[in-house]
C-alpha cells in the first residue's frame, strides 16, 4: 500500500505538452505538499537548458551515446535549489520527473533514484530548521515514456540511502489547491551579528551570519504562533466548521517569539543556577546588521489540516525567507571581494516577495 | 500581606547587547546607560506581550491591556485572570492544604511571562544588510527580569498592565545602577533580582544584586536598605538566602521545609505558642544514603540547626555531613582521630562545639538534672524562641531531639513542646510525618522523668 499523489490537472497538461525532440531526455521538478495522509502535486517545471556554447546540453542528446549518462545532475539540483527558494511556504520540491524514449526506460529508474537523492540533499543544505518525526521523507519519482506517454510512479525514502522504490498512485484531479488556506505573517527583523576580530574575509562573514541566524532560527522555532490572534492547541482543526466554504481563505497570524538565550522555556527555571555571572565580551572587527521586515506566506493543504501544521509551515517559511535573503546578500558580498578595512557601509535592498 | 490583594509575578529575559567603541570608563558608562534606556523603550512598546502562564491568554499591556481570549476585556478585574489558569492538581485535597494557604500569603499568585511580538503590521520595509567595520567590544547577555506587584483584586486588567510595565521599567533602572556600580573595565556583572517579604508595613520588596558578588561584600548595600526600610540592624533580612520562596517553586534538594506549619497548635488556657522563626529543613535518619539508624539522631538535629542558619542567611556553607561533623570535632580536639567513621553518639556539648567551629555560631547550654524539671522551663524556652528563634537540640536519656517551639501558660504553668524527631526513617512524606507525630506537640511526659538533659540553644550572630 504505497502513497497516493493527487495531482493538479494543469500538471498533466504541462507534461503532455513537453517537447521532447527525438531520443532526448527531459528532467524536471514536481512541486507540492506532502502530509501524513495524502500528497499533493500542484506544479511541474522542467530543468531549463544549459547555455549550449561549447557545452553539451543535458537535455538534448548530441549524437551517439546515452543521454542519461550525460545528465548533469549538478545542474538539476541547482535548479531545484533556486526553485525551492522562490516557493511560498508549504510548497516544496517533493519529487522529480524524467521523460525518456522507450529504449531507456529501464535505466530511467536508476537515474531517477540518483536524481531524487541528490536533489533532496542539495535543497536541505543549510536548512536552519530541523525535520520532525511527523515530516514525510518519501519523495516521488515519475517516469514518462516519450512515445507511449505511459507514467510510472515510485517513491523513495530519502532518509534511508538504501531504500528501494515503492509503488505509488498518481491521480489527476481538477481544482486541487483552489481551497487551500493561506497563512500570512510579516516578521520584523533587527539582528546584529558580530564579526570577530579574526574574521575579515567574506567567507568568514558568512560563517558569522550563519551562526547568528542559527540562534535566531531556534528562537523562531521555539516561538509561539497565534492564528488570527488565538492560541489554538496543536490538534485543533484549522478549518473546523468552515469546510463547506470553497472560497480562498486568508488568515493572518500574529507571531510571538519568546526571547530566551539560555534555552529555558518555562518560567520555573531557577534564575541563579548555571548562568554566567558576567556579560559575554567579544572583540569584534565589525558587525553585520540585518534590519527590516519580511513578508511570509504559506499554503496548507485542505485535507483537515491542524493548527500545529499551520504553525509549522509558517515558521519554516519565516526561517527560509530570511535565510534565502541572507544567502543572496552573502553571494553579493562574496562578489564584492575583501573588505579594505575602512568604515564601509553597504546597503542591499531587495524587493518584497 | 494585604487581604483582598492579588500578587502578580512577571518573569522573562531581555536581551542586553551593546557595542563599546572604546574601553574608557565614561564612554562605557554612557553606552550602558543608553542601552538600558533603549530597553526601557522596548518594554513600553506595543510589541510587549505578557503570557499568562498555564493558559491560552496573552496580554498587550501597552495596547491598553488588550487580550487574546475573548472573555477577558481590559476593564475586567484582574482576579478574573485566575479563573483562566488551568491548574493540574485541582484534587490536592489534603486536609492540611487549606491551612497552608492561610499561612502562606503568596499562595494565590498569578505568573506571567514576558514576550515580544515580532510581527510588524503596517509599513513594509525590505530587509537591508548594513556592514559596519569599526573595531569594538560587543557586550551581550540576557537580563533575568523578575517583577512582583501586589494589587487590589478588583483592579482592572488595563491598570494592572500599566503597573507591571512600570515595575519592569523601575527594575531596569535598578539593574542599571547595580551594573554601573560594580562594573570593572568591560566586565559587566549580571544584575539579579531577589524578592523579600519584609515585616509590616513594608511587605514585598525586590532588590537587585550583582551576580557573583558574595553577600559578605554587599554589606554596604544592605546597610543602606536596612535604614531605608527601618529594619533592625542586628539580624539579616536581605541576604540572598532570605529571599522569598514562592509556593509554586519546589525546593530542589528534596528536604521538607517547616513541616510544623501544618499542625494545629495546642490551645492552652492563657497560654500561647512560641515558635522557631524562619525556615529550616527536616533532617532525619537514613537521609543522604547514610544509614545512621540508632546512632545519628544528634547529628540530624545538628543538621536541622545548620540548615536554619543557612536559610536565614547567616552562613553560605552547606549543611555538614556526618563525616564533616566528626572531622570538626577532631579538629577542635574534642575527639580523637579514631572517632572518624565511627558510629559514636554525640551530645549537646559536641553540637555546640561544631556550631562554633563550622558556622561561627555560639550557643547557650541549659542543663536539667531530671526530665521532670523541663516542665518548669516554659519561660526560659519561650524567651529563647522570642529573642533568638533558633531550633534547640536536646539530648538526654538515650535520645536526641529538636525542639521547635513551646506552648506555655504563665498562669496555669501548662506546657507543651513542639518536637521534630530525627529518629524517623521514612520518606519525605508530609502527611505521614505530621499524622504520626514525627513532627508534633508533646506533653511533659514525653521526657524521661529521671534522666538528665542538656539543651543546646544556638544564638543568632548580630549581623545583617
Amino acid at each position: 500500500m504505497g502513497r497516493g499523489y493527487i495531482v493538479e490537472d494543469v500538471v498533466e497538461k504541462y507534461l503532455s505538452n513537453l517537447s521532447v525532440p527525438g531520443a532526448s531526455c527531459v528532467t524536471g521538478l514536481l512541486i507540492g505538499q506532502s502530509s501524513s495522509q495524502r500528497d499533493f502535486v500542484v506544479l511541474a517545471v522542467r530543468t531549463p537548458q544549459k547555455d549550449t556554447e561549447g557545452q553539451g546540453s543535458p537535455s538534448v542528446s548530441r549524437g551517439a551515446g546515452n543521454s542519461l549518462e550525460r545528465l548533469d545532475v549538478e545542474w538539476v539540483t541547482e535548479h531545484a535549489r533556486q526553485v525551492s527558494r522562490m516557493l511560498p511556504g508549504g510548497m516544496s520540491v517533493i519529487g522529480v520527473f524524467l521523460v525518456t524514449p522507450p529504449e531507456l526506460s529501464k535505466e530511467a529508474q536508476n537515474t531517477l533514484r540518483r536524481l531524487i537523492f541528490a536533489v533532496d540533499k542539495h535543497i536541505s543544505k543549510g536548512r536552519l530548521w530541523s525535520l520532525t518525526e511527523e515530516d514525510v521523507t518519501e519523495k516521488v519519482t515519475l517516469h514518462i515514456c516519450s512515445k507511449t506517454r505511459k507514467v510510472v510512479c515510485r517513491t523513495y525514502d530519502v532518509r534511508d540511502p538504501k531504500s528501494s522504490a515503492k509503488p505509488a498512485d498518481w491521480k489527476y484531479q481538477s481544482g486541487v489547491c483552489t481551497s487551500w488556506p493561506l497563512l500570512t505573517c510579516s516578521v520584523g527583523l533587527n539582528l546584529v551579528f558580530p564579526v570577530l576580530e579574526m574574521h575579515v574575509l567574506p567567507q568568514d562573514m558568512e560563517k558569522c551570519m550563519k551562526e547568528g541566524l542559527q540562534t535566531w532560527a531556534k528562537q523562531i522555532e521555539d516561538g509561539l504562533c497565534l492564528i488570527n490572534g488565538d492560541a489554538m492547541p496543536g490538534e485543533v482543526e484549522l478549518l473546523g466548521g468552515q469546510v463547506k466554504r470553497s472560497k480562498f481563505q486568508s488568515r493572518s497570524i500574529h507571531f510571538y517569539v519568546v526571547y530566551i538565550t539560555s534555552g529555558h522555556l518555562s518560567p520555573q527555571a531557577e534564575p541563579q543556577s548555571e548562568r554566567r555571572l558576567t556579560a559575554s565580551v567579544k572583540v569584534c572587527s565589525g558587525s553585520l546588521t540585518l534590519k527590516g521586515m519580511v513578508q511570509c506566506r504559506a499554503y496548507l493543504h485542505s485535507n483537515k489540516p491542524r493548527a500545529k501544521h499551520a504553525t509549522e509551515v509558517i515558521k519554516r517559511d519565516v526561517i527560509n525567507t530570511v535565510s534565502s535573503r541572507v544567502e543572496m546578500f552573502l553571494e553579493d558580498l562574496l562578489m564584492e571581494g575583501e573588505d579594505k578595512g575602512t568604515v564601509f557601509v553597504l546597503y542591499f535592498s531587495l524587493g518584497v516577495r | 500581606m494585604v487581604v483582598g490583594n492579588i500578587i502578580l509575578r512577571l518573569r522573562g529575559s531581555l536581551e542586553f547587547k551593546c557595542q563599546l567603541d572604546s574601553t574608557d570608563v565614561p564612554h562605557v558608562q554612557k553606552v550602558i546607560s543608553r542601552t538600558f534606556e533603549a530597553l526601557g523603550s522596548q518594554v513600553k512598546a506595543e510589541s510587549l506581550v505578557l503570557s499568562l502562564s498555564s493558559s491560552p491568554v496573552f496580554l498587550w499591556p501597552n495596547k491598553g491591556g488588550h487580550a487574546t481570549a475573548g472573555e477577558i476585556s481590559p476593564n475586567r478585574p484582574c482576579k478574573d485572570l485566575q479563573q483562566l489558569i488551568q491548574t493540574d492538581d485541582q484534587e490536592s485535597s489534603r486536609k492540611k492544604s487549606a491551612k497552608k494557604d492561610k499561612n502562606n500569603p503568596t499562595a494565590g499568585i498569578i505568573n506571567l511571562t514576558l514576550m515580544t511580538e515580532v510581527t510588524e503590521p503596517g509599513v513594509l520595509s525590505a530587509p537591508t544588510l548594513l556592514r559596519g567595520s569599526k573595531k569594538h567590544h560587543l557586550l551581550q547577555t540576557t537580563l533575568p527580569m523578575d517583577c512582583v506587584v501586589s494589587v487590589l483584586s478588583s483592579e482592572s486588567i488595563s491598570v494592572v498592565c500599566g503597573t507591571l510595565v512600570g515595575a519592569l521599567c523601575s527594575q531596569l533602572g535598578d539593574m542599571e545602577k547595580v551594573a554601573l556600580r560594580h562594573m570593572k573595565g568591560t566586565a559587566l556583572l549580571i544584575p539579579q533580582p531577589f524578592h523579600f517579604l519584609l515585616p509590616a508595613p513594608v511587605g514585598l520588596v525586590t532588590v537587585v544584586y550583582p551576580a557573583g558578588v558574595p553577600d559578605s561584600q554587599l554589606e554596604t548595600q544592605r546597610k543602606e536598605l536596612h535604614s531605608l526600610f527601618e529594619l533592625p540592624d542586628d539580624r539579616p533580612y536581605l541576604r540572598r538566602a532570605n529571599a522569598l520562596h514562592f509556593p509554586d517553586e519546589p525546593y530542589k534538594d528534596g528536604y521538607l521545609r517547616n513541616p510544623h506549619v501544618h499542625l494545629n497548635h495546642p490551645a492552652l488556657e492563657n497560654g500561647k505558642p512560641y515558635l522557631v522563626q524562619g525556615v529550616y529543613s527536616y533532617h532525619h535518619y537514613m537521609q543522604d544514603r547514610v544509614d545512621d539508624n540508632g546512632w545519628g539522631c544528634a547529628y540530624r538535629s545538628l543538621q536541622t540547626i545548620c540548615s536554619w542558619f543557612q536559610q536565614q542567611g547567616y552562613v553560605e556553607r552547606a549543611v555538614p555531613s556526618h563525616k564533616e561533623i566528626q572531622q570538626a570535632l577532631v579538629e577542635v580536639g574534642d575527639k580523637q582521630g579514631s572517632f572518624l567513621g565511627s558510629r559514636q553518639w554525640i551530645g549537646s556539648i559536641e553540637v555546640a562545639a561544631v556550631l562554633d567551629q563550622l558556622l561561627g555560631v555560639t550557643s547557650k547550654i541549659m542543663f536539667v538534672s531530671q526530665g521532670s524539671e523541663l516542665a518548669s522551663k516554659g519561660r526560659e524556652l519561650a524567651n529563647h524562641f522570642l529573642s533568638e528563634g533558633t531550633p534547640i537540640m536536646i539530648g538526654g536519656g538515650v535520645l536526641a531531639h529538636t525542639i521547635l517551639g513551646v506552648a506555655w501558660s504563665e498562669t496555669t504553668g501548662q506546657i507543651r513542646y513542639l518536637i521534630l524527631d530525627p529518629h524517623y526513617t521514612g520518606a519525605e512524606d508530609l502527611q505521614v510525618i505530621t499524622d504520626k507525630g514525627w513532627c508534633g506537640w508533646k506533653g511533659p511526659e514525653f521526657w524521661d522523668q529521671n534522666a538528665y538533659y542538656n539543651l543546646c540553644l544556638p544564638q543568632r550572630p548580630k549581623t545583617i
